[in-house]
């Protein structure tokens, strides 16, 4: 089994260094080989209705916690906004 | 006996009895850590003030007769993957390093509420990905048994404190084994609940319909006070059971007379050493000699159980830990060139290796044209197993297993190997798998002393009979026995 | 229709934000245009640890749109985790429904310009939570992420490729505004985006298999919809005309530009990673509770427009301007409820003075002008007891004052002559000076006779009645 690590980084947003590459190559191909060995099940995946969640009601939550605490932790911040690098669609 | 040294149930009754003081406990609770965690480095933040704080509180509370919890007083250690509001909660990451949750997890609103003291943030696997604590960006948690060897993992640095009398109890959380596999490496008593009988919110998520947050004590009667104390329906967590849990440690009860046990074959064969298959053994008759009944029985499915488990985890995992984009929170890489260039660089620098590859796996797993070959085969495995592990349970009330197939490892040993690394697991991802409640008790000691471990396998939400066995099993194994440091 | 012999073939993904008080899955207020961040909480904002509820009215409105599109049901059914990497979405992923939607295989039937009705295949209704919203400035290095509108419920709603024509795609989207409006689930703000639009295009010659389609993205309103739709179809055509093929790809409206941009081609289309939301069980909603919100759906607009049709005899183009304001067509009800002799001459007025009034932003109800006065009001008119013009006297006065309507014809002297022989003297009178204008007509000009009547009318001071005024000179000249 080949996985291009190059593609699989590329949507997971890593980058992975050419000395890097070899090494996660064959790390990846040893799981992959182990996960391979699984017994083949013709079954569907199908949603279990025992499984089933309670809805939230539509109330609005009092308790707010103000901006500036909810955005001590970010990287970049101007005018109550997160700033990222300019996005050009 | 140090005022560290005793069980939280004991600690309890003292602290109500004004025996002693919140404060005193705490203080002498602290000073411990101060002189052993250089060696074990089990925390990765205390907080003495903020904590002799909650201690002074608690002896208001105790001295008012306001508080009935059995555990306010008690100081807790926390896996920092829980978020504490004000407290750094870093998943020993390099990508949270200077991350201050504004929220509290459940389990901590619930821990503040009983009066509990937190002891400090605890350290394990970057985002409890490992079985050796070595995936740590900060520190590598030593076991208390041996300092050369690992304490076991993800929850490595809560089995090391308690193991070491750095904290009375502790939090952990379990995605394939990860309370119960370093509960054994360091010889004491951890429980993985029933999925969804502890809140997952404030959890930071690895794999979401694994992950459970389960307590950490040196006897099963603290374990039993402690999941008391979080387990419970919590509306903020849709997967939460919504069920009335009644007190374990009340409960707690051991005779064992007419137990059934099962005893699957694929537990004990190739891949298990055994020197450990051998010490559960011997457990098992001791629980015979008291009224109990072993049954073999099998479960066909366990090979595939650790495939079926890093496919499913590391899928929700790819996707969990794709909010780590340096827009929000945490880490940033500095000088970036444009979005996708600060994507990349932030992710690669944030992470350690280990997570990498999994969020790589997990992504792979699930990539157009991979899924139904992968993903929705271990989703039709998983299925399989919860069937035969309630079949089997049709028929036994309890399955005994090891925990971990090997005792503590040393520092270094499997690092650079996954596959030998992820083998610590095959024991005890299947009950996450199953959804099922487990505990790990210490069942004997190796040659060089590094503790054994049995793990006691449940119906869900059957944590009482895994617990009562357990403590039968206390009762005839004895007591905790404290690693010279 | 046909371009230079070929047939555009249209399909539509509409997403519309939910009215719901809170957010889908946490209890932040649901609400447009507060100051920036500040309608955010850990859960919207994707901090670690966080885990989503389910908004159960997002849920009912769901189920709400799906019977008003003749949708089957998905009672159970689950969320899904659609995976990629923006700004604007802070957990990475959003949270959506991909292979079960809770609603799917409906129809809508749309009256187009001409009267015609066609049917459009609804192929899903599923429930999502919306992305926050990047802003630019020329004057800042970066971008600003204001994370507000982060879990606001929507509902995208996907046509099957069934329409033809760029009108025809604006017809079917007004429909769905108009549905959205009337089960009140939406408030369909186009300008604030409650509404926005994906567009798959294609070209082909009838007969032929369809040709490969475009998806256009960033639509946000209906006139660009027209202006997109026809766009594409030209550039596809001229593409094929020229001998080119078309390449499958994501294309965005520029809407300076008029025209849309190649995003990226199939072979860069986003690997989205869908896999169920381990963090939700399954939706399971009781089939009563899906009864029950069928049952409690109102008479949807087409249907009401039929009926005024049928019922009442107004136009079709008169009927649909009144179903699209809700409040003209409750009025308009209330009226008919109160006994409105004539719905016809009703509709007049529902359109004329009362959308003056409504268009200015005055509600009608914190007016004088009660349902019963505007149904008396109609009569007296259908009655020939007043003429149109009186009546407008008689309104502009019932719509300030509450009094009596008999009482103010009376005082201002605006009853209506019907009298035969009070206007037989009016007639005799301007026959006699107009003989020139009754040669005309004897001789064909037609419209003499208008000229006629309203020398009368002057006369009269227009009090004759207008009608009965018309045939007595008929009957005069043509006697």
């Amino acid at each position: 089994m080949e996985i291009d690590i190059r593609h699989i980084a590329k949507l997971s947003r890593l980058r992975i260094d050419d000395s890097e590459l070899s090494g996660y190559e064959k790390e990846m191909a040893d799981i992959i080989a182990m996960v391979e060995a699984m017994p083949d099940i013709s079954d569907e995946l199908t949603v279990d209705p025992d499984n089933a969640m309670t809805l939230r009601s539509d109330e609005i939550e009092g308790k707010r916690i103000p901006r500036d605490e909810m955005l001590k932790n970010a990287p970049k911040t101007v005018a109550g906004c997160v700033v990222v690098p300019k996005t050009v669609e | 006996m140090k005022l560290y040294e005793f069980p939280a149930y004991k600690l309890s009754e003292m602290l109500r009895n004004k025996e002693i003081s919140s404060r005193e406990l705490t203080e002498a609770v602290f000073v411990r850590a101060d002189e052993v965690d250089q060696k074990v480095e089990a925390y990765l933040s205390r907080d003495r003030e903020a904590a002799l704080k909650m201690a002074d509180a608690a002896d208001g509370m105790i001295a008012a007769g306001k508080n009935t919890s059995r555990l306010c007083g008690i100081p807790v250690g926390i896996k920092d993957n829980i978020s504490t509001t004000g407290i750094a909660t870093t998943c020993a990451s390099k990508m949270l390093e200077n991350y201050v949750p504004v929220f509290n997890a459940t389990v901590a609103d619930k821990l503040e509420a009983a009066g509990c003291v937190f002891s400090g943030k605890l350290n394990m696997d970057e985002f409890a990905m490992g079985s050796s604590t070595e995936n740590s960006y900060f520190k590598t948690t030593k076991n208390p048994f041996n300092l050369g060897c690992v304490p076991g993992g993800s929850s490595g640095g809560s089995a090391a404190a308690v193991s070491s009398c750095e904290a009375v109890v502790a939090l952990g959380s379990d995605t394939g084994g990860s309370i119960r596999q370093p509960s054994s490496l360091c010889g004491v008593v951890g429980l993985k609940p029933t999925y969804g009988s502890v809140s997952r919110y404030g959890l930071v998520a690895f794999a979401s319909s694994l992950d459970q947050i389960g307590p950490i004590g040196r006897c099963v009667e603290d374990v039993a006070l402690l999941q008391d104390e979080i387990q419970g329906h919590d509306p903020m967590d849709a997967t939460s059971a919504d069920r009335s849990y009644a007190s374990l440690f009340d409960g707690l009860n051991d005779s064992v007379a007419g137990l059934k046990i099962g005893i699957p074959s694929e537990y004990f064969g190739s891949g298990v050493k055994h020197e450990v298959a051998e010490a559960v053994m011997t457990a098992v008759r001791e629980l015979e000699k008291r009224g109990a009944k072993a049954v073999p029985i099998s479960l066909p499915s366990t090979g595939y159980a650790l495939s079926a488990y890093y496919i499913i985890a590391c899928a929700e995992a790819s996707s969990n830990l794709a909010r780590f984009d340096g827009v929000k929170y945490g880490y940033r890489a500095k000088d970036c060139d444009g979005l996708i260039d600060m994507y990349e660089k932030t992710r690669s620098e944030g992470f350690g290796r280990e997570v990498k590859r999994r969020i790589m796996l997990g992504t792979f797993v699930l990539s157009s044209g991979y899924y139904d070959a992968y993903y929705k085969k271990a989703k039709l495995l998983q299925k399989r197993i919860q069937q035969e592990f309630s079949d089997a349970f049709s028929s036994v009330d309890v399955i005994v297993t090891p925990t971990s197939p090997f005792e503590a490892f040393g520092i270094g040993e499997k690092t650079g190997d996954p596959l030998s690394m992820y083998a610590a697991d095959i024991c005890t991802v299947t009950v996450n798998i199953a959804g099922l409640p487990a505990v790990s008790v210490p069942c004997g000691y190796s040659a060089k002393g590094l503790p054994y471990g049995m793990q006691i396998i449940g119906r869900k939400f059957d944590e009482q009979t895994v617990l009562n066995t357990a403590l039968a099993h206390q009762r005839a194994f004895g007591e905790f026995r404290r690693p010279e440091l | 229709m046909l371009i230079n012999g070929y047939e555009v073939v249209v399909g539509l993904e509409v997403h519309a934000e939910l009215n719901t008080k809170t957010k889908i899955y946490c209890s932040c207020r649901n609400s447009f245009g507060l100051e920036v961040n500040t309608q955010v909480c850990p859960i919207c904002l994707g901090m670690p640890g966080t885990l989503p509820t389910l908004n159960e009215k997002v849920v009912e409105y769901a189920i709400k749109m799906g019977h008003a599109l003749n949708c089957s049901i998905n009672r159970i059914c689950k969320q899904d985790r659609k995976n990629y990497f923006y700004p604007d979405l802070p957990k990475s992923y959003q949270i959506s429904q991909a292979d079960i939607p809770l609603c799917h295989d409906g129809y809508l039937d749309v009256i187009m310009d001409n009267g015609d009705v066609k049917r459009i295949g609804v192929e899903r209704i599923h429930i999502e939570e919306d992305a926050g919203k990047l802003l630019h400035s020329d004057k800042f290095e970066g971008s600003l992420v204001d994370f507000n509108r982060c879990g606001v419920p929507l509902i995208e709603i996907v046509s099957r490729p069934d329409l033809r024509s760029a009108e025809e795609a604006k017809a079917y989207l007004e429909t769905i505004r108009s549905i959205l409006k009337y089960i009140d689930i939406s408030d369909c703000k186009m300008q604030e985006g409650s509404i926005r639009c994906d567009v798959n295009v294609s070209v082909h010659k009838p007969g032929e298999p369809f040709g490969t389609r475009c998806e256009m993205k960033n639509v946000n309103s209906f006139s660009t919809v027209v202006k997109g739709i026809e766009f594409e179809a030209r550039r596809q055509i001229s593409e094929l005309e020229a001998g080119r093929t078309i390449v499958q790809e994501t294309r965005r409206w520029d809407d300076q530009l008029g025209e849309s941009v190649a995003m990226r081609s199939k072979e860069d289309a986003q690997d989205y990673r869908y896999f169920p939301e381990p963090d939700l069980l399954t939706i399971v909603v009781p089939e009563e509770k899906v009864a029950e919100l069928k049952a409690t759906l109102p008479e949807l607009p087409n249907a009401k427009i039929m009926r005024y049709v049928n019922d009442y005899g107004i136009g079709r183009y008169d009927a649909s301007m009144i179903v699209d304001v809700i409040e003209k067509s409750e009025f308009f009800e209330k009226c008919i409820a109160a006994g409105c002799k004539s719905p016809k001459i009703l509709s007049n007025w529902v359109l004329g003075e009362i959308s003056k009034f409504m268009n200015e932003g005055t509600a009608i109800e914190d007016t004088k002008l009660t349902p019963e006065k505007m149904s008396e009001l109609v009569g007296l008119i259908a009655d020939g007891k007043i003429s149109t013009a009186a009546g407008k006297t008689v309104f502009d006065i019932i719509i300030k004052e509450d009094r009596d309507i008999l009482s103010i014809v009376e005082e201002k002297g605006l009853a209506q002559v019907s009298d035969e022989s009070a206007l037989e003297a009016i007639a005799d009178e301007v026959l006699a000076a107009n003989e020139k204008s009754v040669a005309d007509y004897l001789g064909g000009k037609t419209n003499a006779l208008g000229y006629l009547v309203g020398q009368c009318m002057k006369l009269s001071k227009g009090k004759a009645n207008p009608g009965a005024m018309k045939e007595i000179i008929l009957k005069k000249i043509s006697g």
